[in-house]
């Protein structure tokens, strides 16, 4: 126990600290301008200087460590002459421009300068001069009115691990400015903005739009974009969204946000958002692509298009049955939206023919390991990761896919832990990682090399005995790979030395594993690793509510609460709580759908929030699919492409403009709020409304009734209300009982061959990039700023081989079709892929992947699509 | 006296291995190297051995702090950026005798437990470099550095790092940051280096002369150094003197010999037999004496009493010709210039201070500025990071307190006598 003493009033400490912290922890505030709680203590703004007893010289409280018996005044008149006497040395080169300046009624120096003064100034000398940089497409600089606290540095460098700006110069000279010149050309997460506590960084998105005392509405919520789900601030003024600002102290990204998160939010105000139902008009034989809005639909009412839609399904539902209907449930609608729906499919329509985007990756994966480790398995804390002593990432690069969990990867760098990765994993490469790069299609046998190693080195523990039954066999000797996968001896030794060593190790998997060949065999193996060196798996999500909907049983095997549907006894709980009966046959995955449009015995498809046309693989034969069904109605915030090809479109309320929860990928719920107003409907009121004109009412006056519900009927989320998610205590397991012991034996395939590699040829994979999340986000203009157009990224080989540079444009084709797209050189890209993103309209990826499904998981295998590129001649 | 620094140093191949050798050059070491460690840190505390950097601090002291930290590896390094105006008295020893310091290294490393060591040296003394690297390489061809010292089984490797022109970092903590590779600052202390230092761990930062005394201290034992120069500071000297003096140049004298014995004894007195009007005694940020403070006692514990410090002992002496509004705006030129950045007082009050000066050494003064730069002064005094913000404030304090009325006249006269061809006269007056 530590006793000290800050201005006459004791204070007990249980264990050291600054003595800043202590005078904080006793509500003593000591004015700071370069401290800052994320960030490693500074003491360069001098603001925070005490007095001390015993100690001549004053002290800077926020570097001080306590001592017992310390006695401390923060608040004397000599203090006050100190602080104000620093103000006017940060005030002689500043400004003054705060009638002009965003930061004004928000800034820190204003606010210390008003109550400590100097009220006048004595400084005759010219002021510093550096012209305001617009340069860079979300963030303004205005390095005059830098006080060359560094907060931003150490923020960019010592918590995003982005090390793009440094203090350039020395002294009156300092300035802060980007190591590439001009403009930042970083990660973009803004947090610098977030930390400067003057006008010096600052977001462009609303310059000069609003003063801080005119934001009047503040509305905690969760990002729309990854499965991380950050808490966001949505700052709210005249019913539009000014700002959207993290918050320090939350659980899952305490103060940080991603470029998406921070400045991904101008979707919801686009003018090209739908206002009003649309009935379709023109005939679905035209290409919708060259036909305008105006053509293709007209405007209808509400109750006309509700009672329409009721209307056709209803009729196609006696004309062919229930199983010729099916719908596709959303990762981006709440939990409440997605449990709406799937009731809707099971009882009004009466099918299991309901699935998601899921299905592409997620949902198998997650199936595929907790069949081996249970439920739960992946539901591991976000920031734990930093504490693990390892670090194992493969397929994919967590820092674009997944940012803020990327952070969590990049601190356990930073306190000493290693990081492994299989394949290039760019976001990082500057955080000392262990990289196996195996030749293309080779990752199989270095797995299966890993897990001999591992056997040998650990010994099989013997307490899971059908997961042992299927690794016993796999023996694979260090120079084999060597030999097949090209990876040096050395390198593997090393890897392997580590990851056997690890006492805390995690694993981070990626959808590019689930989506390559033998996906399933490689997450045996990548379960074999986790369960010999007993680590923690980390599924990457892509969307924000990807757990959620499934947990809601969006999906054609599973009821709410993550509950196989072929156990009769879990569907008779529902069909007694839903005093209705649900149909045992397993329904259509979403491909099952495709597939069954194209043949022609899927008559209607209910879309909510989803795009199939474009965010399928083979998108082109999804397209036709859907042209060949007799009704689709799709309800969005957008005209997408699957919109365009409906015969009813509902327009739906998007993330900030309607209540709910969503479930993170580590299975924690948190709250969505509404932010802003709009007329509408949410997407379970649309849903109720039809499911209520055919007969079916689904009462509820507000997703917390239907949450309700939900905590009633699922096992898992037995008694949960929305004032424990308030409170945080929405964590996995929380109240119910995870599903255990219903698992069978593990299935996977063996892969019988091995692809042929030719490194002549050039594969088309997919682009995951930092900036953009489906289409949603090229309807946000600050991020299509910061990347603007789809581009085939070649490695600088290739480029050579074919004579291209930066900007060329180039047409790439595959079997199933060909683009025109500008080139882009990535020096981190290996010589046999193409890279292309599957976010800009008419120029996804997947127009040109053709898909094979997966035995096991059900997803589908896109990475053996060969490509051309030809140059374009203009 | 005899020469313990500077010793062999008119032999013009000194930095030759064999002519140090010649000399006695290592010949303390393979007995040092069997000592204990505690052995020598004791001998060098019997010697009552100094850092010569400036700030004095006990040698042995500061060894036994980082010698009794468990952590290891543990670094040695050698400040050689000896980049205070006026200061350049490690440069003898580097150019001229860099096999004393290596043997110094050596033996302080083995006191320490130091596996590695490093000179840091001044991005200005490129001959010094080249002199080093082959005094280095020399040694070790001879087997006295490397994975088996002497063949006593002992390990110092050691390494030449050039600075790239920062003053603040013959600051140990910014000279650590430099050689770490990051941005030349100073550190927040505690933790001091000689715990957590170099890449976190134990680091002693000792300057080019302390090291050098060392082979001599343990061939002679602490006892007879002691007895050298002042008692409670004991040991040789070099002062370097530059300015308006007939014999400028680096002396090896007794710590505590007077100020006014190097000038006018060893110095051969004011060029052109000159009125003195000014001493800056150890380095431009130390406090500068009229000339009737001149009878100070060159040396830690003394110079305080006399109302400035010891500092590198780099002796600035100026004569009546001098303008001291000019000298002093140079000197906040300097400070400006190389302030880091990094607190607020020192980044700001450095440049205010000089602009301030600027006007009145233009002629653009107006009264109350000789105030305001006090009031300044006063506003950065006890409130920086490091000691350059609080030097540059004491320049100016100092200046105005013995030379005021040279500032006013400036002032009441709109310029500066000396340097302003306005001015016909180039009187200077003032004496006190």
């Amino acid at each position: 126990m530590i006793t000290i003493s800050i201005n006459g009033k004791e204070i007990r400490l249980e264990k050291p600290m600054t003595v800043l912290e202590a005078a904080r922890s006793a509500g003593i505030k000591i004015p700071t301008l370069c401290w800052h709680e994320q960030l490693e203590k500074y003491g360069g703004c001098r603001l925070c200087l005490v007095e001390v007893e015993k100690m001549p010289r004053l002290q800077t409280a926020c570097t001080l460590m306590v001592a017992d018996g310390m006695v401390i005044r923060t608040e004397t008149g000599r203090i006050a002459d100190v602080r104000r006497g620093i103000l006017e040395f940060l005030l002689i080169n500043h400004p003054l421009d705060c009638p002009y300046c965003d930061k004004a009624g928000e800034c820190d120096l204003q606010d210390l300068v008003e109550k400590y003064g100097p009220v006048t100034g004595r400084f005759k000398e010219k002021k510093r001069k550096v012209p305001e940089s617009l340069e860079d497409p979300v963030i303004v600089r205005n390095m005059e009115r830098c006080i060359v606290c560094t907060r931003c540095v150490r923020m960019c460098e010592g918590v995003q691990g982005a090390s793009a700006i440094a203090v350039i110069d020395r002294g009156g000279h300092s300035h802060i400015e980007p190591f590439s010149g001009g403009r930042f050309d970083c990660e973009y997460c803004g947090n610098c903005v977030s930390v400067c506590p003057v006008g010096a960084i600052m977001s462009k998105l609303h310059r000069h739009s609003y003063r801080p005392w005119q934001l009047v509405d503040e509305v905690e919520t969760i990002c729309p974009y990854c499965g991380v789900g950050c808490t966001l601030v949505v700052q709210v003024r005249d019913d539009v969204i000014k700002r959207v600002v993290p918050k320090l102290g939350t659980v899952v990204n305490n103060g940080l946000l991603c470029s998406r998160g921070r400045f991904g939010y101008e979707f919801v105000g686009s003018k090209e958002r739908l206002t009003k139902p649309l009935i379709r008009i023109a005939s679905k034989t035209h290409d919708a692509s060259r036909v305008t809005h105006n053509e293709i639909f007209r405007e209808a009412t509400w109750e006309e298009a509700i009672s329409f839609v009721a209307k056709k399904l209803e009729e196609i539902k006696d004309k062919y049955g229930s199983d010729s209907i099916a719908g596709i449930a959303s990762p981006r609608c709440t939990n409440e939206d997605n449990y709406i729906f799937q009731k809707f499919m099971r009882t009004a329509i009466g099918t299991n023919n309901i699935d998601s985007t899921a299905r592409t990756g997620f949902a198998g994966a997650q199936n595929f390991i907790e069949n081996i480790f249970g439920q739960g398995a992946t539901a591991n804390i976000i920031p734990g990761l930093s504490n693990s002593d390892s670090v194992l990432v493969i397929g994919g690069d967590p820092t674009a896919i997944n940012p803020i969990l990327g952070l969590q990867i990049r601190a356990c760098s930073r306190k000493g832990g290693n990081i492994l990765t299989i394949g290039k994993v760019k976001g990082l490469r500057f955080f000392n990682p262990v990289s196996l790069k195996p030749v293309l299609y080779t990752e199989t046998v270095l797995l299966e090399g890993i897990v001999t190693a591992l056997r040998e080195r650990i010994g099989l523990p013997g307490s899971n005995p059908n997961l042992e039954a299927g690794i016993k066999d796999i023996n694979i000797s260090d120079g084999e790979i060597e030999k097949t996968c090209g990876i040096k001896g050395n390198d593997f030794t090393m890897f392997m030395k580590i990851l056997s060593e690890s006492s805390t190790p995690s694993i981070v998997i990626g959808k590019e594993l689930v989506q390559s060949n033998s996906g399933n065999y490689k997450l045996l193996l990548i379960a074999a690793i986790n369960y010999l060196i007993n680590g923690r798996i980390y599924l990457l999500s892509e969307r924000a509510n990807e757990q959620g909907l499934l947990d809601m049983g969006c999906a054609p095997d599973l009821l709410p609460g993550y509950r196989p549907l072929t156990f009769a006894e879990f569907r008779r709980k529902y069909e007694n709580s839903w005093k209705t009966s649900i149909p045992d046959k397993v329904g259509f995955s979403i491909f099952e759908m495709m597939d069954a449009a194209k043949e022609g015995s899927l008559k209607a498809l209910y879309v909510m929030g989803e795009n199939p046309v474009f965010n399928l693989p083979d998108a082109r034969s999804v397209e036709a699919a859907m042209k060949n069904i007799d009704f689709l109605v799709v309800q969005d915030i957008f005209l997408t492409e699957t919109a365009r090809l409906a015969d009813v479109v509902f327009p739906a309320l998007s993330w900030s403009e309607k209540d709910g929860t969503f479930t993170n990928m580590e299975r924690r719920i948190q709250r969505l709020r509404k932010a802003v107003h709009r007329e509408g409907m949410e997407d379970w009121r649309i849903i109720s409304e039809v499911s209520k004109h055919m007969g079916v009412p689904l009462n509820y006056s507000n997703p917390e009734d239907i949450f309700n519900e939900v905590s009633k009927v699922s096992p898992l989320h037995r008694d949960m209300t929305y004032e424990d998610i308030e409170k945080g205590e929405a964590v996995y397991p929380y109240k119910g009982e995870p599903l255990r012991g219903v698992s069978e034996e593990i299935k996977f395939q063996v892969p019988s061959s091995k692809f042929q590699v030719s490194d002549k040829k050039l594969y088309l994979k997919l682009e995951r990039p930092l900036f953009h999340s489906g289409t949603l986000s090229t309807k946000a203009p600050a991020l299509v700023n910061i990347y603007p157009e789809a581009m085939a990224r070649i490695s600088p080989d290739t480029a050579k081989s074919l004579s291209l540079g930066d900007g060329d444009i180039v047409r790439v084709s595959t079997k199933i079709g060909s683009l025109e797209l500008p080139v882009s050189v990535d020096k981190e890209l290996d010589n046999s892929s193409v890279l292309l993103s599957n976010n800009f309209e008419g120029k996804g990826a997947f127009s040109l992947m053709e898909y094979t499904l997966d035995s096991v998981t059900k997803a589908p295998c896109i990475d053996y699509n060969e490509a051309r590129i030809e140059k374009v001649n203009i | 006296m005899e020469k313990i620094l500077l010793k062999n140093i008119e032999n013009p191949n000194s930095a030759d291995i064999n002519e140090y050798k010649k000399a006695g050059g290592y010949g303390v070491l393979p007995k040092a190297i069997g000592l204990q460690p505690k052995a020598i840190i004791d001998e060098v505390k019997k010697s009552g051995l100094r850092g010569r950097g400036g700030a004095g601090f006990p040698v042995a002291m500061k060894w036994s702090f980082a010698s009794g930290d468990p952590k290891f590896p543990k670094y040695l390094l050698c400040n050689a950026d000896e980049g205070e105006p006026g200061t350049f008295k490690d440069r003898p020893i580097l150019e001229k005798n860099p096999h004393l310091l290596i043997e110094g290294m050596v033996i302080s490393g083995h006191a320490i437990g130091a596996e590695y060591g490093y000179i840091y040296l001044r991005g200005e003394y490129p001959v010094a470099k080249k002199i080093l690297n082959k005094a280095i390489a020399e040694a070790y061809d001879a087997g006295l550095l490397g994975d088996n010292v002497s063949g006593k089984g002992m390990k110092f490797h050691l390494a030449v790092h050039q600075g790239a022109g920062a003053y603040i970092c013959g600051e140990e903590t910014a000279l650590i940051e430099s050689i770490e590779g990051n941005r030349g600052q100073p550190r927040i202390k505690p933790p001091f280096p000689v715990n957590v230092g170099a890449f976190s761990m134990p680091t002693v930062v000792n300057n080019v002369e302390t090291i050098s005394n060392i082979p001599y201290i343990i061939e002679n034992g602490g006892d007879t150094y002691s007895k050298i120069g002042s008692p409670e500071c004991p040991g040789p000297k070099l002062y370097c003197v530059s300015g308006h003096i007939e014999k400028p140049g680096v002396y090896e004298l007794p710590m505590g010999t007077s100020l006014r014995e190097i000038i006018y004894t060893h110095c051969g007195g004011i060029k052109g037999n000159k009125k003195l009007k000014a001493v800056i005694p150890g380095g431009v940020t130390t406090p500068v004496l009229p000339p009737d403070k001149i009878d100070c006692l060159m040396d830690f514990v003394n110079m305080p009493k006399h109302g400035s410090m010891l500092g590198s002992g780099a002796v600035i002496v100026m004569d009546e010709s001098v303008c001291m509004v000019k000298v002093c705006l140079r000197i906040l030129k300097f400070l400006e210039h190389e302030s880091c950045g990094k607190c607020t007082p020192c980044r700001e009050g450095t440049g205010w201070l000089r602009g301030v000066l600027e006007r009145i050494e233009n002629g653009e003064g107006s009264k109350g500025d000789i105030d305001l730069i006090l009031s300044v002064s006063d506003n950065i005094m006890g409130k920086t990071f490091c000691p350059l913000g609080e030097g540059a404030a004491s320049v100016v304090q100092n200046f105005v307190k013995h030379f005021r009325p040279e500032f006013e006249e400036h002032i009441k006269d709109t310029g500066c006598r000396i340097h302003d061809k306005k001015h016909a006269s180039c009187i200077v007056h003032h004496e006190s």
